[in-house]
Formats: structure tokens, C-alpha cells, sequence
């Protein structure tokens, strides 16, 4: 097991050292960035160079940047996340209040994929050229072809405005009528990687099906779907893993096109306004919140791989 | 200035939804006795649209109702609500010493009276038996420390300059505050009407500290109290039960958070929003014929103008200034950018800010028909053939983006060459406040609301030092009369001088004007009773929304 150990420790510190190398990186993104945040605060409204000069002092805007940088860092060493600039309140709170719809969203956009995108791979390779895989291939086009923030409007017009079925806007509170409210959202922003997914499982399996251990499993008269689940999907599997894995992280930064459209008010609209008003600390929250998802989705596809597939060691993943 | 609260479709697929600009504008105090006339400038052929007085009367109370608002507000700390959403939640939780009418005229509000023994002083007595949402009866005590916290620079008070000719503020008896002037200014007690008059409880802002305004309870004493405030989402009220005025018919008012201007539509469509303010103008004529409910257009004290921000450039010769005035097509900008709902005018104060019977008359202002002849001859006097002028443009509104390209086409017309600077709709907010923002620009547009019913309430802009003064304009004959219309306290005799300031202004264009902009209003069939007007910045207009059937 002290295998395991060592893998869990290099991982851990990898990680420690992303977040930091993102942090910095991220930090440095948004100091550079044109815009100062002060006239932000001000909405616009013209103000005297004194009321400027006091926002500035107020939020330590005139330190130089390693000065910045240093204080957030050993800030957030003390579990303390900073003050979001804008609403002059814990950055900790705003990111929790708003965590629990994104969460649901991605959660039910992640089933979505993998439910789909695999299902509808699997059942194109069964039969390539048939009238499944034609449909596919019609259907995977055009989800692949449209944009998120297009599908949504499309989707609320038809299914909200038009028909009333659906809420077109808001998350709903409690778990069935989020899953009522985020339906809509979670359907535009999963549509595109629905597609993705389903042709990368359809090659993938078309790859393995040509293969000699097939054909040499279907000549001895075993069952096709057998040989679909035991010699195909089984091969296939690790590379389809690692597709959904980057799936899942790829829906996390297409919330913030979705959440805007169905004015869901979630961390990916919070993040998109923080970043125009340079509102520092809430960037890096939400910013280091996603590379942390990114590391812990590719965490749990490197542990999944060995049950997957037995000659690959722990950790010892090739880029499929 | 004003937020626009609209953003392109087009803007989407960058990748990034941008959120609404704005450009909330300071400055104006006073509120003129009298809601001006809607005469001023022409309204020959504007028959698109009929302003309302008020929406009909609700048939009684209801539970609750929902609000759709472009963008949450930052701070709910009165002495920073200086933009529409701010100030359209706060007016019905916090009260000002005097209150601003539907009607755009001005009564008493926590003050039951006020008196002037003086041209420099001006004394307050208190409505007795106001209750504070937290407890506790308001006292002198409470109106000096709420004046007192908007003059603290400490405070960062978008109000300051308010009480720029403020001496003192002192409790002069059990409910008597005297406020001392250096000079006469009759700009601040009508500012006593907006968040500048705002009163709350002492000790609650005390025990807020830092946090006050940013959740909890905010002191005050409207009809409605500050209730569940979901960061991100929405903020929701309810009725305070010990309202020293008339009881609110709603429950409870909830406002939504909708950055999204189409998405903003659609709530209003589909019902998960009963009603809003400033609806983006693309959306007119879908919500106008969805049979969902009725939209509304009220006074707005808004102009949309050019804010000429350098005179050292092309547009420092005023013949420049008034050929592209002359060379404008504003008419086909009302019809395009503000899709029909608008006046044009050759005047940056809006009509309705002049008290009723003193419009000054339509021939002290210049046509407001295009004439490029003319024009043209002005440019070739100037010898400013060929010379180039840069106007910022930006895809927040198409009060910004469509008047920036109307006059980039008056100006190619009369041989100007006329560059556009696309600024992101963030980066356009900073022109407000940041001189750099503004290098290598010669204008911008800029919607302009006043938050008092008076012409000086943006003519005082133009005054020698003003902050909101970009350009440097300066006349000492202009700054003269300024200061003598501000001393002045009858607003009939005050709005005499304005009228001549007026004419310096529309000769000299520090701003050139285009249109004139009315507020907009939204309510489905469940709900009635808000006002038409912009007195919803300041008026607390929520309490008056009841069922309407």
C-alpha cells in the first residue's frame, strides 16, 4: 500500500504547487489588466480626486504589486479569503452562497455527457454506416456546432416563453425544484460535449472493434454484445474516461455563459463581473476553485484507470 | 449620469457577458417646485409613444410581488446609493428629510416643515413618532449624525459635494436641526429630496461599522424594511409594520438580479418577474404586444448627449461643436437608437426639470433639424476640413453605441474624419472618474438624469472647476450667473437666470444634446400602482404597488 501513499503525497504537492504557480499567474493577470477597480466602486458617477484617493487608500490600491500579492498569499495561509471589492464583504460567503446552484448544475450537466454521450457512441459503433450511426453523426454536428449561450436562448424561447414548461430564469431552492429550474441550463451547457463525447466513445470503440482479438472472438461464436462489453468497451474505456474528465472540467468554465443567460446569479456570473471590475480577491477565489476541480477530476481519472484497465500502474497514465 | 442597463447580443459572443455599464451621474440637487410641462423641445410627429402620469390605481393589497433589476447592488450604505439599482431598492427602505414626488414636485418627508429665517440658514422640524426598522424613535440626534457622516471625507459619500456650502449642522431644540450655510444655496435644500437627506439611526450604523450597508438591518424608517439579501440573486423586503405613513399594500417586494438583458425580458414574459424599470429599448415591441401585461414611458429628467471631453483638439473651435450639432440626425436617432420612444432637443436639460409655467421658449433654442449646409459652411469657416475628431463608443446601450456612430456620420458628412474608440463597457464607466480613461478622446456619449427637479441640477456642470467639468469649459459670465441662480430661492426667478445660463450653454455647446429619453416601465396583469416617473430613485414607490385585479 506504500505505493499508494507516495502517490497520494506526490499528488498532494503537486497540487500546492499549481495552485500557487495559478495563483500568481492569475494575480498578475488581472493587476495587468486595463481598468483600475476604484472607478468601478463609483459606478460611473464622476468623483472629486480626493473621494479617488481615499478608495484607493481604503483598499491598499497604490501598493506595488508584490506587496499585493504577498498580503493576499499570507492571508489566505490564515484561511482568511479576503474582502471582495465590490460588495465591501468576505469573499468566503459570496463564493458559498452561490456554490450550491453551479454545484447542481455541473452535477446534472455531468450526467447528462457521460449518460448520453456515451450511450449514443456505443449504440452508433454497434452498427457504423446504420441508421443509428447516420442520425448520430446528423444529431452530434449540430451539438457540437452550437455555441452554449445559443442553445440556451433558443431552448428558453421554445420551452420557456413559448410553451411555459419550463422557468426561464432563477435556480430554484430545495433539490427537486432546482432540478426543475436548472433542466433548461443544464441541457445548453452539456449539449456541446454531449458530442464531443459520443464521437470520441464511437471512435474509440471502431478502433477496438477492428482489431485481431475481435475478430478472432466473434469467430468462435461468441455473443456480439459480449464481445462489445468484454473485448471493445473494455479497451476503449480508459481513453473515454479521460475524455469525460476533461468534460467535466470544461463545463465548469462554460457556466459562465449559461448562468448569465438563465440569470442563475452562480459562481461562473460572479466570476465574469468580478473579472471586469477587477474585484482581486473574489477572482483568485473562484480562479484557484476551478484548477482545484481540474486537479481533483484528473485525480479521480488517474485512480479509475488501473480498475479499467489492469497493465497500467497507479499513476503511470499515457495521454490517451 | 445613468447606467445603461443593456448590453449587445452581439456583445455575447465574445466569449464574455458584460455586464451593464453605467454612468450614474452626481451633481444634481434640488427638486424645483412644480413638474414642468412636457412642451420644451418639439414633440411634432413623436405620436410612437404616450407618456403616462401614473399607472392605474391597484384595487387592493397583495402578498408579494417580484422585480426584475439588471444588476445587484453593491452596497445598500445611503451615503454610495448614487445608481438606479441602489436607489430604486433603498428609496422604499430609507427616507430623506423631504421626499420626491411621483409628480417630480417636492413635499415634506421626515422633516414636517422647514423654514428659511434666512438666506444662509435653514431649519428643520422633525415629523414626531418615526420609528426606526430596528427600534427606537428618530431624534435631531439622528438627523445630525446622518448629515454629518455624508460631509466626513472618511465616509466616501457620492453625496459630498452636496454640502460643499454646508457650515454647520447642529441640534437646535428636541426636533429641531438648523443646518448654517457659508452661502446662499438653494441647490441644497431641494438635494434634501435624494439620498443627500437621507436619515438613519445612529447607533445602528455605529454598531454595522465597516459591514453597515452590506446586509442586516440598514436603520432607516420607510415602508419597507431590508429582509433576506441572497448575494448574487436577490434582495427581498418586507413590510415594516411600523411605518409612520401609509401602509404598504405588498407584503413583500423581491427583487431579482437579472444581468442578462434578454433573459431580463423573458422573466417579464413568462411571469417570473411581475414588473421593472428602464426596459432595454430593443425589448419594446415585444413586450408591448405579448399580451402579458402593459408598458409604461413617464418623465425621466434624462437627456442623451455628446460630453465633449477635450478642447484642445478639433472640437475646441465652437463652430466644430455647432456644425456637428447642426449635422446630427437626431430624429433618426430617437427612431434607431431609442426606437421611437424619445424627443429630440437641442437643450442638455431635460424639459420636465423646469418648474411648470418657465420652459424657456422653443426659439432660444437652435432647430433641432438636421442642416448640413450649413453645417458644412461652419467647417470650412473653421478651416477644420479634414481634421479628426475621436468619440468613444462602447456596446453597453444603444443610447452609446448608435448616438456614437450617428455622429460619427453627421461629422464625415461636413468633411470631419471621425474615428470611434470601442471602450468595453467596464472600462466606459471609468471615463466618469478617470482622467486617463479619457486621453486621446475628444467625446463621449453620455445619458444624463438629474436627481432634482432643476435645470441647474446639470447646468451647474459647466461652472469653472466643477469636477464633472472635463473639458476645462470656463466663461466667467456663465459661472456668474450660476452662482447667482443657486443663491437665488424662488424657483420662478431662479429658472429667469437659468434660462440665460441656458443660452449660453446651447451657443457655446460644452455638451451637444440629441434627445431626450422618458423613463420606461413594465407591469404584468397582476400587479399595479408603481409610478411612471423617475421619482423612483428616491420616492418609495414599491409601497404603492397593489393587486390590480
Amino acid at each position: 500500500m506504500s505505493e499508494v501513499w507516495r502517490f497520494a503525497a506526490r499528488r498532494a504537492a503537486e497540487l500546492a504547487v499549481t495552485l500557487l504557480a495559478a495563483s500568481f499567474l492569475i494575480f498578475s493577470a488581472v493587476y495587468l489588466a486595463p481598468g483600475r477597480p476604484e472607478t468601478f466602486l463609483l459606478g460611473g458617477r464622476s468623483a472629486t480626486p480626493d473621494a479617488l484617493a481615499a478608495i484607493r487608500a481604503h483598499y491598499h490600491l497604490d501598493d506595488p504589486f508584490p506587496v499585493q500579492y504577498w498580503r493576499w498569499l499570507t492571508q489566505m495561509a490564515h484561511g482568511d479569503f479576503g474582502t471582495s471589492i465590490q460588495y465591501r464583504a468576505p469573499v468566503l460567503g459570496l463564493i458559498t452562497a452561490r456554490l450550491p446552484g453551479t454545484l447542481m448544475l455541473i452535477g446534472m450537466a455531468a450526467v447528462l455527457v457521460v449518460v448520453l454521450g456515451v450511450g449514443s457512441g456505443w449504440l452508433s459503433a454497434r452498427r457504423p454506416g446504420g441508421p443509428a450511426d447516420s442520425g448520430m453523426l446528423v444529431a452530434t454536428s449540430v451539438a457540437v456546432g452550437t455555441p452554449s449561450f445559443v442553445a440556451a436562448i433558443v431552448l428558453i424561447w421554445v420551452f420557456s416563453v413559448r410553451l411555459g414548461w419550463f422557468p426561464s430564469i432563477g435556480s430554484g431552492s430545495g433539490f427537486f425544484d432546482m432540478a426543475y429550474h436548472l433542466a433548461l441550463p443544464a441541457l445548453a451547457l452539456s449539449l456541446y460535449w454531449i458530442g464531443t463525447l459520443a464521437r470520441v466513445t464511437r471512435a474509440a470503440m471502431l478502433a477496438e472493434l477492428s482489431k485481431d482479438h475481435v475478430a478472432v472472438a466473434r469467430s468462435r461464436g461468441i455473443p456480439e454484445r459480449t464481445v462489445l462489453r468484454r473485448h471493445v468497451l473494455r479497451n476503449a474505456a480508459p481513453g473515454i474516461a479521460t475524455m469525460s474528465g476533461l468534460t467535466i472540467t470544461g463545463l465548469v468554465v462554460s457556466t459562465v455563459l449559461v448562468e448569465s443567460a438563465f440569470g442563475l446569479g452562480g459562481l461562473g456570473a460572479f466570476l465574469d463581473t468580478s473579472v471586469s471590475v477587477k474585484d482581486f480577491p473574489v477572482v483568485q477565489a473562484i480562479s484557484l476553485l476551478i484548477v482545484t476541480v481540474f486537479v481533483a477530476v484528473n485525480l479521480v481519472v488517474d485512480l479509475i484507470y488501473p480498475l479499467l484497465d489492469p497493465r497500467v500502474r497507479l499513476g503511470a497514465r499515457n495521454s490517451a | 449620469m445613468i447606467r445603461v442597463p443593456w448590453r449587445s447580443a452581439a456583445a455575447a459572443s465574445t466569449g464574455l457577458i458584460l455586464v451593464a455599464a453605467t454612468a450614474a451621474c452626481s451633481g444634481g440637487h434640488t427638486a424645483g417646485a412644480g413638474g414642468g410641462s412636457a412642451s420644451g423641445a418639439g414633440r411634432a410627429g413623436a405620436a410612437a409613444y404616450t407618456l403616462s402620469a401614473s399607472t392605474p390605481a391597484p384595487k387592493g393589497p397583495i402578498d408579494s410581488f417580484t422585480w426584475a433589476l439588471y444588476a445587484e447592488p453593491t452596497t445598500l450604505d445611503y451615503a454610495q446609493a448614487f445608481d438606479y439599482p441602489q436607489n430604486m431598492i433603498l428609496s422604499n427602505i430609507c427616507e430623506s428629510l423631504m421626499r420626491w414626488n411621483p409628480d417630480l414636485t417636492e413635499s415634506p418627508g421626515l422633516a414636517s416643515s422647514v423654514e428659511q429665517p434666512d438666506p444662509t440658514t435653514y431649519v428643520y422640524t422633525l415629523r414626531s413618532g418615526v420609528k426606526f426598522h430596528d427600534g427606537g424613535t428618530m431624534t435631531a440626534d439622528d438627523v445630525v449624525f446622518s448629515l454629518k457622516r455624508q460631509m466626513d471625507p472618511a465616509t466616501g459619500s457620492t453625496w459630498i459635494s452636496t454640502f460643499d456650502n454646508v457650515d454647520s449642522v447642529t441640534k437646535t431644540g428636541p426636533s429641531q436641526v438648523t443646518v448654517k450655510l457659508k452661502k446662499p444655496d438653494s441647490q441644497f435644500g431641494e438635494a434634501m429630496a435624494n439620498s443627500a437627506g437621507t436619515v438613519v439611526h445612529a447607533s445602528a450604523v455605529r454598531a454595522a461599522g465597516q459591514n453597515y450597508g452590506t446586509g442586516g438591518t440598514l436603520g432607516c424608517t420607510g415602508p419597507y424594511t431590508l429582509g433576506t439579501w441572497v448575494k448574487g440573486t436577490s434582495i427581498e423586503l418586507d413590510k415594516f409594520p411600523g411605518y409612520w405613513g401609509k401602509p404598504a399594500l405588498a407584503g413583500k417586494v423581491v427583487f431579482r438580479f437579472i444581468t442578462d438583458p434578454t433573459a431580463l425580458t423573458n422573466a417579464l414574459l413568462t411571469g417570473a418577474a411581475d414588473g421593472g424599470y428602464l426596459i432595454t429599448p430593443d425589448s419594446y415591441a415585444r413586450l408591448k404586444s405579448s399580451g402579458v401585461g402593459n408598458l409604461y414611458f413617464g418623465k425621466s429628467l434624462t437627456t442623451v448627449n455628446l460630453n465633449v471631453c477635450n478642447l484642445s483638439g478639433t472640437l475646441g473651435d465652437v463652430r466644430v461643436r455647432k456644425a456637428l450639432l447642426l449635422a446630427l440626425d437626431r430624429s433618426g436617432f430617437v427612431k434607431t437608437g431609442l426606437k421611437g420612444v424619445g424627443t429630440v432637443t437641442s437643450s442638455v436639460a431635460p424639459a420636465d426639470a423646469w418648474p411648470a409655467g418657465t420652459v424657456p421658449p422653443a426659439a432660444d433654442l437652435p432647430p433641432t433639424a438636421q442642416d448640413l449646409a450649413q453645417a458644412k459652411a461652419l467647417i470650412q469657416q473653421a478651416g477644420a476640413t479634414g481634421k479628426t475628431v475621436t468619440i468613444a463608443t462602447s456596446p453597453i446601450g444603444p443610447d452609446v453605441w448608435l448616438l456614437a456612430t450617428a455622429f460619427q456620420s453627421a461629422g464625415t458628412q461636413i468633411g470631419l474624419k471621425v474615428q470611434l474608440k470601442t471602450i468595453a463597457p467596464d472600462a466606459f464607466t471609468a471615463l466618469f472618474s478617470d482622467p486617463k480613461a479619457r486621453e486621446g478622446l475628444d467625446a463621449f456619449p453620455e445619458t444624463y438624469y438629474l436627481s432634482t427637479t432643476d435645470p441647474l441640477a446639470i447646468y451647474h456642470i459647466f461652472r469653472t472647476g466643477d469636477f464633472e467639468n472635463y473639458a476645462g469649459w470656463s466663461d466667467p459670465a456663465y459661472d456668474k450667473l450660476v452662482d447667482q441662480a443657486e443663491a437665488e430661492y424662488d424657483p420662478v426667478k431662479r429658472a429667469a437666470i437659468s434660462a440665460q445660463i441656458q443660452k449660453i450653454a446651447v451657443d457655446q455647446l460644452p455638451w451637444i444634446p440629441a434627445a431626450e429619453w422618458p423613463n420606461s416601465l413594465f407591469l404584468d396583469k397582476r400587479v399595479t400602482g408603481a409610478p411612471t416617473s423617475i421619482a423612483y430613485l428616491y420616492y418609495p414607490w414599491a409601497a404603492d404597488v397593489g393587486s390590480a385585479g
